[in-house]
């Protein structure tokens, strides 16, 4: 594997990794700006429509048709959020042209679609070309109402509106539905022009040879532009709330569920990241052996760290009449961790599942994505075998530190109407 | 044991195949280049197969709806530790699952694969199932059944089987019912696992960074041989039509939901793929924004970008689902009924073939990419009776009239099932 990263423009970096195993290409382009409740649909709109049509494919019928014509190369937007920021932008992944049948030239075919994409795209006067926007804002808002269908995910969006109230990372990452219902073509094609300017612009290409007409392409249309951009501050703590919360909410479901969100003041985040794998994230922790396997009340309960936030939380699903019970363990479960019950068979496991994921990372394009993307948000560029080496330093005693460091802060549930208590 | 070398002509990927003595069909690729190892223990053993008898048997014995899954939490259970604790030591992510016509263990890792591949070959040869350890997973699976009932993909689905299938049991759900699981027992749990945990009816599939040869002496070392005993599932026999044209369910959801499937004739081996690929090729013709009837879903609003379409299919059963999120399912369903009219009448645009196949052809190659897509490609390809680049090769085979013929003998309207998961008013 070779991998270099190269500034392109001002906060627009390029990062290239070559490894011969692959036999497809892979691209994603991300903008990270700052979440607002007031930019979040816009920004979504924005990106959203870029990949639906472009100056050259004018419609998505035309756009799907070459994608189709490029043996199946797939183009999509990307909305999603870590600590307070926006990611947006695009993925693409595409046949490398040593598999093209009749000898096609796929990789230059693509790169001249996603220039066109990004740095041309289908517009009229200082609007985005409005049928295109109409499906791209169809789409948006239907992603919206259907957070519903996956009641889990539901479940976990408003745990995290709750527990991260009046902070930007209380806002979804699609933003809201009243937000994305008014906004129009103009007003996407002004805040498209506006990221362009300002968000930080990270661009990750993984392919099978080298290849730097991509990166050349970029550094061409970015040298357009006058960028000034704006600094995102992706983590900061989450406060702590004086009372932990309670928040309740009746549907028509068979399964309950139980989000609870912990706060920490620790930096630690190595530790915190052992203590979720021993407390609750693989099927041989704490949560899963005593709350679903010894006292089966749930068919899933996990957590996980989330240290950009310094908040932890713990999600299950389980029966209303159950869940004071589940609660109750899971408490007991994170005070037997308090108070030191952590055995060297259990730092050993997590050591072991999290050597055997970090080597996982180079086996796929988007794990390679991911990993860069990652060491680029914390500021730090370490490979996993580096990384891993973080987790093996960790003691009990910072893990006992780390559990000693999570106060409780909010729970939401999602409750069974049928019951009646 | 001789090794078969299976080679894709228009990659130069390749596999080994193995029959080995102990009576398991064994399938590794060595993928040079990728850190990860993904194993699958698997036997031809599902929700569907619930009539059944050995050639020693004087009667068919008939089990409980939920079985083979409730079988599968029980095998992860030994008698002196859980499996999860064994693969904590090694530091392997593990995991199993039922479908329909299939049950397969799994682990994924980095390291130490040959421990990881001893523990799997182990657990799964090595059942222990006592009354009170069944008793005690009826809770867990319980849960578990509830939480699918809240899951709106899987009931607009269930619904939609069960609107389709009169007898077969592909209409029941895999994890069965409160009522059915209750009737399960520790005895007939062993009496499934004897019947259908014979190695002559099971697979490893194994890929990534390993070595042939040590995969296949580990083998040599941890299966026990099995004689054949002659396995015969049966399934009631099934009337080629539907059971309704229709059926609509209130649940708490943001977006209303649909499948429209269409029963198709089920067939086996190679002649069902050559069915299962045509099928697909007609599903991304006939769900293809590229093409006007989509272009006009999509700009009345009717469809949005989750439109599309798959092939669902086994042993007697076959069916070709479109499904997404619609305010208007029944506007797609006329849409795509006077669109099969109209290619049957004027004929399938040869540029639009060519295209489809084209980007069929860019998936299957791209899956080869992929350690744990090329471990599920070999599983799947012992349990549909095929091997595992034939699909490559019958998709360059494939011409507009296989398509066309397919679309005539079984896209019907009179076989169509149409299955609504509607928002609460």
């Amino acid at each position: 594997m070779i991998y270099e990263r190269v500034e392109l423009s001002d906060n627009v970096g390029f990062t290239s990794i070559i490894d011969d195993k692959f036999k497809s290409c892979s691209l994603a382009v991300y903008f990270l700006t700052e979440l607002s409740d007031k930019t979040a649909a816009v920004n979504n709109l924005a990106t959203g429509v870029l990949t639906i049509s472009n100056s050259r494919y004018k419609t998505y019928a035309d756009m799907c048709e070459k994608l189709s014509e490029l043996y199946g190369a797939v183009l999509c937007s990307v909305a999603r959020k870590k600590g307070n920021a926006q990611i947006l932008g695009l993925r693409a992944s595409w046949l490398d042209n040593k598999y093209a049948i009749d000898g096609e030239d796929i990789g230059g075919e693509m790169r001249d679609l996603i220039r066109s994409c990004l740095f041309s795209p289908n517009v009229c006067g200082e609007a985005f070309d409005s049928d295109s926007f109409a499906l791209a804002k169809k789409d948006l808002l239907d992603r919206i109402d259907g957070e519903l269908n996956q009641k889990n995910v539901y479940a976990v969006s408003q745990a995290v509106k709750l527990a991260f109230r009046d902070e930007p990372a209380s806002c979804a990452a699609y933003g809201s539905r009243d937000a994305a219902s008014a906004a129009s073509p103009e007003d996407a094609f002004r805040a498209y022009q506006e990221m362009l300017r300002t968000a930080q612009i990270e661009i990750y290409y993984v392919s099978p040879q080298k290849d730097d007409s991509l990166a050349e392409m970029f550094r061409e249309n970015f040298a357009e532009i006058k960028r000034s951009p704006k600094p995102v501050k992706i983590s900061d703590h989450s406060p702590l709330k004086p009372e932990p919360l309670t928040v309740t909410e009746e549907f028509d479901v068979n399964e309950s569920k139980m989000v609870m969100f912990f706060k920490t003041d620790s930096d630690d985040r190595y530790a915190l990241k052992m203590l979720s794998v021993i407390y609750g994230e693989l099927p041989f922790s704490k949560l899963f052996l005593n709350v679903r396997e010894k006292l089966s009340l749930c068919y899933y309960c996990s957590c996980i760290s989330m240290a950009t936030k310094g908040a932890f939380m713990v999600e299950s699903g389980v029966e209303r009449s159950n869940i004071e019970k589940a609660k109750a363990e899971i408490l007991a479960q994170l005070d037997e961790m308090k108070k030191g019950n952590i055995t060297d068979n259990e730092i050993n496991g997590a050591l072991m599942a999290l050597d055997n994921a970090v080597l996982q990372i180079t086996d796929s394009p988007s794990g390679y994505i991911s990993w860069f993307f990652d060491c680029f948000t914390d500021g730090r560029f370490i490979t996993p075998q580096e990384h891993y080496k973080e987790f093996a330093a960790v003691t009990k005693e910072r893990i006992i530190a780390a559990a000693n460091s999570l106060k409780p802060d909010c729970v939401y549930l999602m409750l069974n109407k049928e019951v009646q208590e | 044991m001789e090794k078969e070398i299976l080679t894709c002509t228009r990659t130069g990927d390749s596999c080994i195949h193995v029959k080995h003595r102990s009576g398991l069909d064994i399938y590794i690729c060595e993928m040079n280049g990728f850190s990860s190892i993904e194993a699958q223990f698997g036997t031809k053993y599902g929700s569907i197969n619930t009539v059944f008898k050995t050639s020693s048997d004087p009667e068919y014995t008939c089990v409980p709806e939920g079985i083979a899954h409730f079988l599968e939490h029980k095998l992860f259970e030994n008698e002196d530790c859980k499996v999860f604790e064994l693969y904590a030591q090694t530091g392997a992510s593990c995991n199993a699952m039922t479908s329909f016509d299939r049950t397969c263990y799994f682990f994924s890792c980095s390291k130490n694969y040959e421990e990881n591949l001893r523990i799997l070959l182990k657990f799964v040869q090595e059942p222990y199932f006592t009354q009170e350890n069944v008793d005690k997973e009826m809770g867990i699976i319980g849960q578990e059944i509830k939480m699918t009932n809240d899951n709106p993909e899987w009931r607009v689905f269930f619904n939609m089987l069960g609107c389709m299938y009169h007898a077969h049991p592909v209409k029941t759900d895999i994890a069965g019912t409160a009522e059915s699981i209750a009737k399960i027992d520790a005895d007939l749990l062993y009496k499934c696992y004897d019947t259908f945990y014979n190695l002559n009816n099971m697979v490893l599939s194994i890929a990534g960074n390993i070595s042939a040869d040590k995969v296949l002496e580990i083998c040599d070392e941890c299966l026990h041989p099995c004689a054949d005993k002659g396995l015969e599932c049966v399934f009631p026999d099934e009337p080629d039509g539907i059971v309704r044209p229709e059926i609509r369910e209130t649940q708490p959801v943001g977006a209303s939901i649909f499948n429209l499937g269409c029963k198709c004739s089920p067939r086996l081996g190679l002649e069902r793929l050559r069915d299962v690929t045509a099928a697909s090729v007609a599903s991304s013709l006939l769900t293809d924004p590229a093409l006007p009837m989509c272009e006009k879903l999509l700009k009345d609003g009717v469809i949005n970008s989750t439109f599309g379409g798959e092939v669902f299919y086994g042993s007697g059963y076959f069916t070709l689902i479109f499904s997404g999120e619609s305010d208007f399912p029944e506007l797609v369903r006329e849409a795509l009924f006077n669109e099969i009219d109209r290619l049957l009448t004027e004929g399938i645009n040869e540029k639009d073939f060519q295209r489809i196949k084209k980007s069929s052809y860019g998936a299957l190659v791209t899956e080869l990419n992929n350690v744990e897509a090329v471990t599920n490609l070999m599983l799947s390809s012992y349990i549909d009776g095929i091997s595992p680049y034939d699909t490559i090769e019958v998709i360059s085979a494939l011409t507009s009239a296989d398509v066309m013929d397919f679309m005539r003998r079984e896209l019907r309207r009179d076989r169509a099932v149409l299955s609504i998961i509607e928002k609460e008013k």
